[in-house]
Parts: structure tokens; sequence; C-alpha cells
């Protein structure tokens, strides 16, 4: 699944899981409050925020992995094609935005009832 | 081909006597190669000549057969300007009715017209249409190629775009105009309380000019990715092309949901099925999802190509280059993906959960960060630079000033709590005005002055521009600065008059005024833009010394744009070498024999930039003038409830559009003849790679937007729809499912009898008896249409009762649709292989047939899993 450091794929791969992410945060705590709270004007369990943190903290390790890799092999690349050595830099600063955009927008689970 | 071909000019650099610049286009390889000639370089006059029998474009009626990029570019942006000018006439028709209290020059209803179409005119006609324009005009110089790789779809946007308008703007003069505001919201746009065809003149006129957008879309991110200067790998392309990328792929993806939700509110007016209708299982706040899942990004589609030609522009008169190029990229793509997770922020005062609602807004907030990482490259640019402030730049300062104070009103509106405060007023509108008017029109008109020799070959007048810009700049600040404190005072937006004495009296006259001034202000720069095409100074070559290769061009520049092709070594290849429009104009680079009689351009791999093999590009032709005409006609019959008349034209349409697929390949209308010059690569439609696959890929992926943007609608009104109710009995449980399920086995059979015929076509290795062979899996696509439509007649839905069955019909119908559509192209393929046009020497179409099939299937297995299985799943049955 997870193309070379070098491929070009690395670029939008962190910002493409990024959305992944967003959408499963979004979608998933409006379908666990359907199913989890007791009522349109209940709180909610506090689990839900505790299982989506806990999942905001895998996917976010996903990107963070890859920005790891990319960066390492950008550090290694002298001698590779330009555009390759290019492709691994942003793609590493990209998967370091998707995971602190994936931390930032989740930080409010640690404050806010979830279907309130 | 070409027709009779105009009169061009020389290329400026190949006059005689001119000789060689520094540099060139030394190496090695295809790219490199020199024209073939007798001794000695060949006469520039005479391929000139040459060429232009080619690339030339036709006069007179036949100019709309035109498909060349420049012509369509220019014509792009034309028709954006006048829509502009009719948009800013209903901007100045809407300050005067707001001038003073009490005004009744315009009835509520008039009003409700002319806002509305003035939204939507700005949004949907000018600026979204103006930046493609300039983009479709200027990348392919840019990149240093001949033309766009689909220059086809070029010209059928361009068609679409103009009748789309066309039809909209129309119904303002016969008083029918859209009167819900520019973002239609239900349940005012439907039916019940917009009986009229108002809202239909939206809903069609939009999604046929969206038709266009996406056109553009899926052309310009292939053509960058496919089509560059030999040596252009990913870190020499110009920034420009790294905002058109992100931007046509915002496109691709962005636009699509509102095409769905334009298609179901009319076929909710129309046919009465009950999407967005509570009391009949659906919800109107799904429309402003499936609205605002477009809306948000829009503002950044229309901004990041602005920000765009700042960053070509800045670089140049900052006389060195853009500081951070990789922080640029990194910031570019991180506004395109993060702008994709801000739409609820217009939602905010509609009761969303708290939780949800701190999502959208921490996005909202995390969206300034790279805006803000170019704002700091810009100015770090100026700073290390060594600065000449020419017009542009002045254009330039006053999109950093406005634009930097909408960003900040922007992140005040990301905080929830201040946006319930100010929902809906003037405040919002004001904050809307600055970063559009300063994210967009103000690198714009730099942008404008700055190419202006590119289309006149002469300057403007700098004295007449800087009056415009300070009538521009002034007039909109009083306008829109002004009213931020109108908004706060508490003034609602879309009223069309308000009583004296609630403290909007003064602040409404003054941006009146300023509003008019700023009118002032476009005049003069209309009028100095006009003037300077009888009394601009002649142009110098590359007058503001700057980097990139439309400056390599003449002026104004031939239609093939280079006589032969260029091959970059940097990011700034006029920079590196500045004699290269001489070296290519006298035929020094690549791809320069045109005795073939086809337009041909370089196709390069998307990463090295090295070259791949050959584009050959179509040639005039008026089926994309005849295609949109009749999509016309659909739509004009659909406002008049002329369904039969619409059928029938869509007929045509299909007709036209399989006539235009035919005359490619090896069709004596495209590439009989693939000899290639010795030593290089082969034509693309001979090898198993090409624009198509990509333009195919990228067609689906916009495709595949829509029907997901569907599915959510489905998941969204199981999960949260106020009023969703399961018929009894209903749905795609029992024979119905068993039959869905049937027609995605059979064409999953089908599927891959597709793919190995390809694969074996492009190996060269068969399908033996291959017409036969295209024909038997277009039966088996068929077979899988027959069971879809059986599955359909099954379900008994009841499309006017329930939303639920409502979806399941659209779900359903849509690939009908595409199995037909896979069904007759697989025909034509089989056809075509009779003919000779497809074959083991050029095995190249199936390969992008074959991925519709892939598409299909992924399609059916889809719908099957969110029809049939997934509702028992969720116990809804």
């Amino acid at each position: 699944m997870k193309p070379p450091a070098f491929h070009p794929a690395q670029i939008p791969l962190g910002l493409t899981l990024w959305s992944l992410w967003f959408v499963a945060l979004y979608g998933g705590t409006a379908v666990a409050c359907e199913r989890l709270a007791a009522g349109p004007e209940e709180a909610g369990p506090a689990a839900i925020n505790l299982g989506f943190l806990l999942f905001t903290l895998a996917a976010a390790a996903v990107p963070g992995t890859y920005a790891w890799g990319c960066w390492r092999a950008a550090r290694l690349s002298a001698g590779r094609p330009s555009q390759e050595r290019f492709a691994a830099r942003v793609g590493a600063a990209l998967h370091l935005v998707a995971v602190i955009a994936m931390l930032f927008i989740g930080l409010p689970l640690l404050g806010l009832p979830p279907c309130l | 081909m070409s027709g009779d071909a105009r009169d061009w000019p020389l290329p400026r650099g190949g006059r005689e006597g001119e000789g060689a610049g520094e540099g060139g286009g030394a190496g090695t390889g295809p790219a490199d190669k020199a024209p073939q000639s007798s001794g000695g370089d060949p006469d520039p006059a005479r391929l000139h000549e040459d060429f232009n029998a080619v690339w030339g474009n036709p006069r007179g009626w036949r100019a709309v057969t035109i498909v060349n990029h420049t012509a369509i570019g220019l014509r792009f942006m034309l028709t954006g300007l006048g829509f502009f000018l009719f948009g800013g006439l209903l901007a100045m028709l809407i300050r005067t009715q707001l001038a003073l209290p009490g005004h009744t020059i315009m009835t509520p209803e008039v009003y409700a017209q002319v806002f509305t179409m003035h939204g939507t005119v700005m949004m949907f006609l000018f600026a979204v249409p103006m930046m493609e324009g300039l983009a479709v005009y200027l990348l392919p110089k840019m990149l240093g190629a001949r033309d766009l790789v689909f220059p086809r779809l070029s010209a059928l946007g361009y068609w679409c775009y103009l009748f789309g308008g066309l039809i909209l703007c129309a119904s303002l003069f016969l008083g029918i105009a859209p009167d819900a505001g520019w973002f239609m919201y239900t349940p005012l746009a439907s039916a019940t309380y917009t009986p009229g065809p108002n809202s239909d003149f939206w809903l069609i006129g939009v999604t046929f000019v969206e038709i266009s957008a996406v056109s553009a879309g899926v052309e310009l991110a292939v053509s960058i990715l496919r089509a560059r200067a030999p040596g252009m790998a990913l870190d020499k392309m110009p920034l420009y092309a790294w905002y058109i990328l992100t931007m046509a792929m915002m496109i691709v993806i962005g636009f699509p949901p509102l095409i769905l939700g334009s298609i179901l509110l009319e076929l909710e007016r129309a046919a009465g099925m009950p999407f967005f209708d509570p009391t009949r299982g659906g919800d109107p706040i799904l429309w402003q999802h499936l609205f605002w899942l477009f809306g948000h990004p829009e503002v950044y589609i229309i901004f990041l190509p602005a920000a765009g030609i700042v960053s070509t522009l800045l670089p140049v008169f900052a006389r060195r280059p853009v500081v951070g190029y990789a922080w640029v990229v990194v910031a570019v793509l991180t506004t395109g993906f993060i702008s994709f997770g801000l739409w609820v922020h217009h939602m905010f005062a509609v009761g969303i959960p708290m939780l949800a609602q701190a999502f959208f807004s921490a996005a909202s907030m995390l969206v300034a960060i790279p805006t803000a990482i170019q704002v700091f490259s810009w100015i770090a640019t100026l700073w290390l630079g060594r600065p000449v402030f020419h017009l542009p730049m002045l254009w330039l300062t006053g999109f950093l000033v406005i634009f930097v104070a909408g960003g900040l009103t922007g992140v005040m509106l990301a905080l929830v709590p201040f946006d319930w405060q100010v929902h809906d007023t003037h405040f919002v509108v004001a904050h809307m005005h600055y970063v559009l008017v300063g994210g967009m029109f103000f690198p714009l008109i730099a942008g404008l002055y700055y190419w202006l020799p590119h289309f006149s070959g002469r300057m403007a007048s700098p004295a007449l521009g800087r009056w415009g810009f300070w009538l521009v700049f002034g007039g909109f600040n009083l306008n829109f600065l002004v009213m931020h404190w109108t908004g706060l005072l508490g003034m609602p937006r879309r009223v069309n008059t308000y009583e004296a004495g609630l403290g909007w009296d003064l602040p409404n006259l003054i941006s009146s005024i300023g509003g008019f001034v700023m009118a002032a202000g476009v005049v003069t720069v209309l009028a100095d833009i006009l003037l300077h095409f009888r009394f601009g100074r002649p142009a110098p070559d590359n007058p503001w010394q700057a980097d990139t290769l439309e400056w390599a061009t003449a002026l104004p520049p031939n239609p093939y744009n280079f006589i032969s092709l260029p091959r970059v070594e940097g990011r700034h290849p006029l920079w590196d070498q500045p004699g290269i429009g001489r070296e290519l104009a006298a035929g020094r680079g690549g791809l320069a024999v045109i005795d073939h009689g086809r337009r041909e351009t370089w196709g390069t791999d998307p990463a090295s930039g090295e070259v791949r093999e050959i584009i050959h590009l179509p040639g005039n032709t008026a089926l994309p003038f005849l295609a949109a005409l009749a999509l016309a006609v659909v739509c004009i019959a659909l406002l008049a409830k002329a369904y039969g008349v619409a059928l029938a034209a869509a007929v045509v349409v299909a007709g036209l559009l399989l006539r235009w697929s035919w005359e490619n390949g090896a069709h004596p209308a495209a590439a009989p003849d693939a000899r290639t010059a010795p030593g290089d690569p082969p034509l693309h439609s001979r090898t198993a790679d090409g624009p198509g696959l990509w333009g195919m890929a990228l067609t689906l992926l916009a495709d595949g937007a829509l029907y997901l943007a569907l599915l959510f609608g489905w998941f969204y009104l199981w999960t949260v729809g106020p009023t969703w109710e399961v018929p009894e009995g209903g749905g795609m449980a029992g024979r119905a499912g068993r039959l869905l399920l049937a027609a995605a086995v059979a064409h999953t059979l089908a599927q891959f009898a597709m793919q190995r015929c390809a694969r074996r076509m492009a190996q060269g290795r068969g399908p033996k008896h291959g017409a036969a062979a295209f024909a038997a899996v277009a039966a088996g696509g068929a077979l899988a249409l027959g069971l879809v439509y059986a599955a359909l007649r099954a379900a008994g839905l009841v499309v006017t009762a329930t939303a639920h069955d409502a979806v399941i019909a659209v779900v359903l119908g849509y690939s009908l649709v595409h199995l037909g559509m896979a069904t007759v192209v697989t025909l034509l393929q089989a056809l075509r292989v009779r003919r000779g046009y497809v074959g083991l020497e050029a095995p190249y179409e199936p390969l992008v047939v074959a991925r519709l099939w892939h598409y299909n299937g992924g399609v059916l297995w889809s719908s099957y899993a969110a029809l049939v299985l997934f509702p028992p799943a969720w116990g809804g049955i």
C-alpha cells in the first residue's frame, strides 16, 4: 500500500489520509450519537470521545510514520534525481501537516460533549 | 486540417538576421532534436507559414470550429469580462437601492432576483471561468507546449459556458430570474415557495456552466501532468502550474456535489421526488451540505489561481526567485485539501452538535496557516529582492492589504459564537467581498496588466492605470470596510430596504458612494486597456524580464506557440537562457517538423518531465460547438418542460459526442500515418499510455465524487433525516436485491473480459477475433444493464412518496446511464477494430474504455452494499 519514499504519490498521500480520517470522524460521531445517545437532548456517553480520540491518535500515527520515512529518505538521497528528492521532502512536510491537522482538529474531543 | 489559415505575425525571435542567442536547447535525446532540414537552419518565415497552415485559426462563421487554447482562453476571458460587467451593473443597482432608507427603486421581488443574479453571475460566470480562461491561455505556453492535451474539450467547455451563462442571464430580462439567493437554500428554492421557473434557471443553467468548469479542470490537470517541456520535472514546474494543478483537482472533486444537488433539486421540482422535503422523508439540510461541500472549496478554487498570479509576478518584479518554493508548494496543496474540511462553517446556525461544529471551526482556523506561509514567502521575496514598482505591483500591493484583512475576518467568523452574532448580516457580505475581490480581482487585474503585451503586443498607460487602481482601491474600502460596521450594527443581508433611524443610514450611503467610486475605477481600467490597443507603446521582447516560458513566444503569440519546443534545465528558463525564444523560433528545439500535417506536442513523464511519446492533437472541428448547442436545446427544453424535445436533443448530443470519439487514434481525421522522425518516440495513440488514460481517470474521479455525494445523501438521511421512513415492504430487499446482485456478477465477468482484451492488445497478443471479443464484452454490459433495469422494476418504488424510494431510483438510474455508456463505447471499439482504427498497432483506446468498466463495477458493488446490505444491518428493515 505504501509507495516508496521517493514516489510522487507521497505528495498527496498524507492529506488524503487526513481527508479519510476527517470523513470518518465527522460521519462517525454522527452515527455514534444516533446509536448511543439516549435522545436528541442528551450529551451522549464520554466513551464516544474516548473512542474517537484513540482513533485520531492511531490515524495520526500513519502519516507520522510516513513523514519520518520520507524525511529520512530525503536526507540520504544524494545522487538521486532532483524530482525524487523533492517528492520525498514535500511528501514528508505534507505528511507532517496531516498529523498536525488531525491532532488540532481532534482537540475538541478532549472537552466537548459529543452529541449536544 | 485547419481550414483557411489566417495571417499571423511572424515569430518575433524568428526574423532573419537575429541569429541565435546564448543558451538554447543543449542536450541529447529526442527533445533536443533539430528539425529536418537540408543544410543549415530552415527559413523561419517558411517554418511559420508551414506551421500556420496546420495550426491556423479560420475566420468568419468557421471560427466556431477553433479549438486552439490561445483562442479559447481569450474567448473565456472576454466572455468573463462581459459577465463581470453585467454582474457589476447589478451590484450598482443594489447599492442604489440601499443608498438611502425607504428606497423603492426595485420591488422586493426584483431586488431578490438582482442580488441572486449578482452573486450567481460573479461566482459562476465570472470568477471561475475567468481564472480558468487565463490558465487555459497561459499554461501550455508556460509549460513549453503547443496546446492543451484535449483541445476539443476546451472548446466544448467554452461553448457550454457561453450558452449556459446566456440562458441564466436571459431569465433576468424575462423577469423570471432565480430569486432564492446564490446558494438556493431549500425550501425557499423548492416548488412550494418558488413555483415559477426561477429556480429552474439556476439549477439547469449553473449545471450547464459546470460542465465547462469540470472539462477545464480535467484538461488543465492532465496537461500539467503529461505535456510539460522536457526536463521540467516536478521540482522545476512554474509555481503557477502547481496552483492551477491544485485548483483543477479541486474543481474535479468539488463541483460534482453541487451538480448532484442541482440534479436532485430539479428532480424534486420537476418530478416531485422529495429529497429535501421533510414531509416525505427528505431534509433541507442535505441541500446545504451538498451546496457547501462545493461552496467552500469554491472560494479557494477562485483564490488559488489568483495567488498563483501573485507568486508568478512578484518574483519577476522583485528580480529574484520566490523564497521557499517548496514551502509554497506545500502550502498550496495544504490549502487545497483542508479547504474541503470547512464546509460546515457556513452552517453553524442550523443546529449541528457542538463537537462537530468545533471540528469545522478548528479546520477553518487551520486553513489560515498555509495562506500565511504564502504571504510570508511573498514578503520575504520582496524583502530579499530588488523590487521595481511597475503598475501590476500596485495591484499586488492592494491584494496583500485587502486579502489579509479579509483573512482576518475569516478567522473571526471561524469562531462559532462570533459567527452566530453576525450570521446573515452585512458583516458576512463585507468579509466575503474582502476575500473574493481582494483575493481574486486585484491579482487578476495585476495579471491582466502583466500579460497585456501578450494579448496586444503593446504596453498599457501607467498614468491611467494608477488612476484606475486608486479609484478601485479607495472605492472598494469605502464600500466594504464600512459594510463591516453596518453588519455589526445588525443590518441583515438580502433586505431590499430599511427604516431610517436604525443607525444604518450613513454607513449605507458611504458604502454606496464607495461602490460607485469603485465602478468608476473599473471603467478607468477598461478605458486604459481599450486605449492601449491603439495608443500603447509597442512591447519589447520579454518586457518585464520575466523567467517563464510564455515570454519566449511571439507577442501576440501564434496559434502553435513555438515553432520548436524547448528543453528546460531549471525553474527559470528565461533567466537561465535569455535567448531561448529566438532559438525556438529558428527551429532549433524539438518537434520542429510539420510536413506530416499533424498538430503535435511532447508527452512527458509526470514526475521527471522526460519525453515519453508524441501527443498528436485534433485540428479545428465544429463538433464541440454543435454538441454544446444541442445541450443548450436540452436545457431550454427542460426549462419549457418540453421533455420530448429534451430527449431528442440529448440523443443528438450523444450522437455528436460519439462522432467526436470516432475521430481519434488511427482515424483518417486524426493520425492515420504513425511515422515519426528518426529518434523520436511514437505517437501516443500507438502506445499503451497517453493523456486519454489520465483524462479518463480524472473524469471518473469527478464522476466518483458525484456518486459518493449521492451515497452521502443516502447515509445522511438514514442517520439524521428528521422524518426518514422506509416504505412497507419496499426497498431493495428480496427479488430486487437478488437482481442487483446478478447484475453486479454479470458485470464483473464482462469487466474482466474487457480488461483481458485491452491488456492482450496492448501486449501485442490479440485478442483473437478482436471485434467479436469487444462485441461479446458489450453484450455482457447489456445483460448487466437489463438486470439493473429489472431490479428497478422489481423494487416497486413510488418515487414521489418518500425520499427513500427517490434516492434508490437515482442510484439505480445512475448505474443504468453508466452501463449504457460503457456498452455503447465498447461496441464502438468493436467497430473501430473492424475499421482498423484500433488494433495491435493502435492498442490505446481499449485501455481507456476499460477504466470505465472498472469504475462501473465499483459502483454496482457499492450500490449493492448501500441499498441491499446496509438497511438490514442498520436495522431499518
